[in-house]
């Protein structure tokens, strides 16, 4: 039998290696976890695939990135319904372990937390959505939910120790999610956050569908990054046909990558000086974000550049004015953003809020997986569009900004200068733009598996796709957003309650991204 | 460091950071105008909103924030959007409602005191839209809690929601009146 892990494609370039391992006892998968861990890798992810046609039922791949050569290894393991934890080792995979435990019914032994994740409270028990055995369809699920089994939170326990308990409702326009935390004082001693309110079953949603048929939903993983997830999954289904989209393409779809990139962090810096209370600045974040989705409309037809990346290319050419319009708005944005940004800097009531606020340590990073500007302003180098560069990133690198403190202040200057740095990278593409086709004709897809990499405005993006008989048999996503939310329980450790929300802020983290 | 001195010195030279945008004769501000003849009759000058996300890509909720941008700026009109359902006129709710918010979707509506009104936001929370299918919706947000108005869109974009809030109040203000 050919090692399945071979068979996964990468559509990225960039890695210096990209090896597969089949692991065939409970005893090599520790050994090779241990060696992982002691080599410093990074678990980029973990997904479980059903395989209805051999000897196992259930296959458990495992990702790994080693950071200083860009080596990626693929494990594969399988299992007719057991699973061997390695949260000890690298405390990310618990999450993974969990979601695996509810969406096929595979339990680890070994794990410290084997709370549902996913699934909440009104899902039956032995509901696994996941498992082929399902077909999708709304189901029946419980109006009472007996006391034992109620979702239990960390309890702690001692002198002056009192919980807030805050969502999944919260108090502004913002998505849902619940935050537990333990006080003593004003200082927070711990917090506990809670996801998935959101799940919308995105992943069992795609499966069974044409690949072309999928963009919608893609779109719909996260609602400003529509063309990052998009992106990613059209890379992945066109490495699977073997096909490249044309330069001209490329560069289409690397301006609309960047657009919404400037979209999105105009909005954060927009939300860290609201939540600081320095109206000035916000409103002109937010004015030069509302001329950023126009500019959308106008080029792409749509103000979140819905419905225009397809597979094999993208689905209209931008016009020459358009393109002027865009140059003169790239150029605007930067000098607007600078003088904002200056003058937001030398605000001493700025600058008294968000220094030394929610340090997330560069220690972090790699335990957890942290990715994207978060990272980088606390010391991180890396970026999905310098290390596994994809379409346009082949041929031009976007300028990487880095800060060291990994505090709101250096969120706040890395997240805008991202946005000078996006600005000067658009003006850099049009000047240079190839001539051609704006995609090519859509070949059947055959089958076969293949995963991608984006770098979206909040980090890494990942997306895992196989195909069988032309249609969708796994997806796995897996947004920035799902490791980076780990993060928050750190950077809050001794700051006060009200300053989680501009911590909060300072990540601004997908809730529909995490939760699918 | 040096960064930092030159923009303090511009700060105090230089022309103010304030800025006059120009917001040329649009839908917006024509609607804008006729919702706040509205309001001043059917809510006495004023609606408060409570927004809830039950099953949203986040993009209805980016678009709600702009309502309050400098371009829109609704609160010209009376429109506030408030922290509490229980200070609430008015629900917008976004996205197919997952299993996992139903129960909160209900006590929002329930905190919130009467007279109210439910607004669904986008395609998804009309009609389910492309979640409709699946097993993690229990439907859009007219299968939990009474709707009493849908303003459609993938996402709506402010334009609709001030129309949409114009047809609100018209109602709102017909009820009133016997």
């Amino acid at each position: 039998m050919a090692d399945f892990a071979e068979t996964i494609q990468f559509a990225n370039k960039g890695s210096t290696g990209y090896e597969s391992h089949h692991v065939k006892s409970d005893d090599e998968l520790a050994e090779i976890i241990a060696e992982m861990k002691s080599s410093g890798s990074v678990l980029l992810c973990l997904f479980c695939e059903e395989n209805l046609s051999e000897q196992y039922q259930f296959r458990l791949v495992y990702l790994f990135e080693d950071p200083e050569t860009n080596v990626i290894r693929k494990i594969s393991y399988e299992t007719s319904g057991r699973g061997v934890s390695v949260a000890k080792q690298f405390p990310t995979a618990s999450l993974y372990e969990r979601e695996i435990t509810d969406g096929f019914g595979i339990l680890f032994t070994g794990s410290f937390d084997s709370r549902r994740l996913i699934l909440h409270e009104p899902y039956p028990a032995g509901f696994h959505p996941l498992k082929k055995n399902f077909y999708n369809t709304q189901i029946k699920v419980r109006e009472h939910i007996p006391n034992e089994e109620l979702y239990r939170f960390k309890k702690l326990d001692g002198k002056g120790v009192s919980e807030i308990a805050v969502g999944p409702v919260h108090a502004g326009v913002i998505e849902p999610g619940h935050f537990r935390f333990s006080v003593i004082g004003e200082d927070i001693f711990n917090l506990e956050t809670r996801f998935h309110y959101l799940h919308r079953g995105i992943e069992k949603l795609i499966e069974d569908k044409k690949p072309a048929d999928c963009l919608k939903i893609t779109e719909s993983i996260s609602g400003d990054e529509s063309v990052a997830n998009t992106v990613c999954f059209c890379l992945a289904a066109e490495k699977i046909a073997g096909i490249i989209p044309p330069p001209h393409a490329d560069t289409l779809r690397g301006i609309a990558l960047e657009m919404e990139r400037i979209s999105s962090l105009l909005s954060d810096c927009a939300g860290m000086l609201t939540d600081v209370a320095y109206p000035v600045g916000a409103s002109r974040f937010m004015a030069l974000k509302e001329e950023c989705m126009r500019m959308n409309k106008k080029l792409f037809g749509h103000r979140f550049i819905r419905g225009y990346i397809s597979i094999g290319g993208v689905s209209a050419e931008i016009n020459p004015t358009g393109l002027l319009l865009l140059e003169s708005f790239a150029t605007n944005i930067g000098e607007s953003v600078e003088e904002v940004y200056n003058s937001s800097i030398t605000s001493s009531s700025v600058i008294d809020r968000l220094a030394t606020t929610g340090i997330i340590s560069k220690s972090l990073i790699k335990p957890l997986n942290l990715t994207g500007p978060i990272a980088r302003a606390s010391g991180s180098r890396r970026d999905v569009r310098i290390n596994y560069p994809y379409g346009i990133y082949n041929h031009h690198s976007p300028d990487i900004p880095s800060y060291e403190a990994g505090d709101v202040l250096s969120r706040f200057m890395q997240k805008a200068e991202e946005i000078q740095a996006s600005a000067r990278y658009i003006r850099k593409i049009i000047r240079e733009m190839p001539g051609g086709e704006v995609r090519i004709n859509e070949p059947n897809i055959p089958d076969g598996c293949a995963l991608a990499m984006v770098e979206g405005a909040r980090g890494q993006n990942l997306i895992y796709l196989n195909i069988r008989n032309g249609t969708v048999w796994r997806c796995k996503i897996r947004t920035a957003s799902f490791t980076n939310w780990l993060s928050i329980e750190h950077a809050v450790i001794n700051n006060i309650v009200p300053d989680f929300p501009v911590i909060n802020k300072s990540l601004n983290l997908s809730y529909a991204g995490n939760d699918l | 460091m040096r960064l930092k001195i030159k923009g303090f010195i511009n700060k105090i030279v230089k022309r103010s950071l304030v800025e006059r945008i120009e917001v040329p004769e649009s839908e917006f501000e024509r609607y804008g105008v006729m919702l706040k003849r509205e309001i001043d009759s059917a809510f006495k000058r004023s609606i408060a909103i409570r927004q809830v996300d039950c099953g949203s890509d986040n993009s209805a909720e980016i678009e709600i924030n702009n309502l309050n941008s400098p371009y829109y700026d609704i609160e010209r009109f009376g429109v506030s959007f408030v922290a509490s359902p229980r200070h609430a006129d008015v629900l917008f709710v976004t996205g197919a409602v997952t299993h996992n918010m139903k129960y909160a979707l209900k006590k929002v509506y329930d905190a919130t005191p009467a007279p109210k009104f439910v607004v669904a936001i986008g395609d998804e929370a009309c009609n389910g839209g492309i979640f409709r299918d699946s097993y993690a919706i229990c439907g859009p947000v007219s299968a939990v809690i009474p709707v009493d108005l849908e303003i459609r869109g993938n996402p709506p974009e402010p334009a609709d929601m001030i129309k949409g809030l114009l047809a609100l109040m018209k109602k709102a203000g017909d009820k009133r009146q016997p």
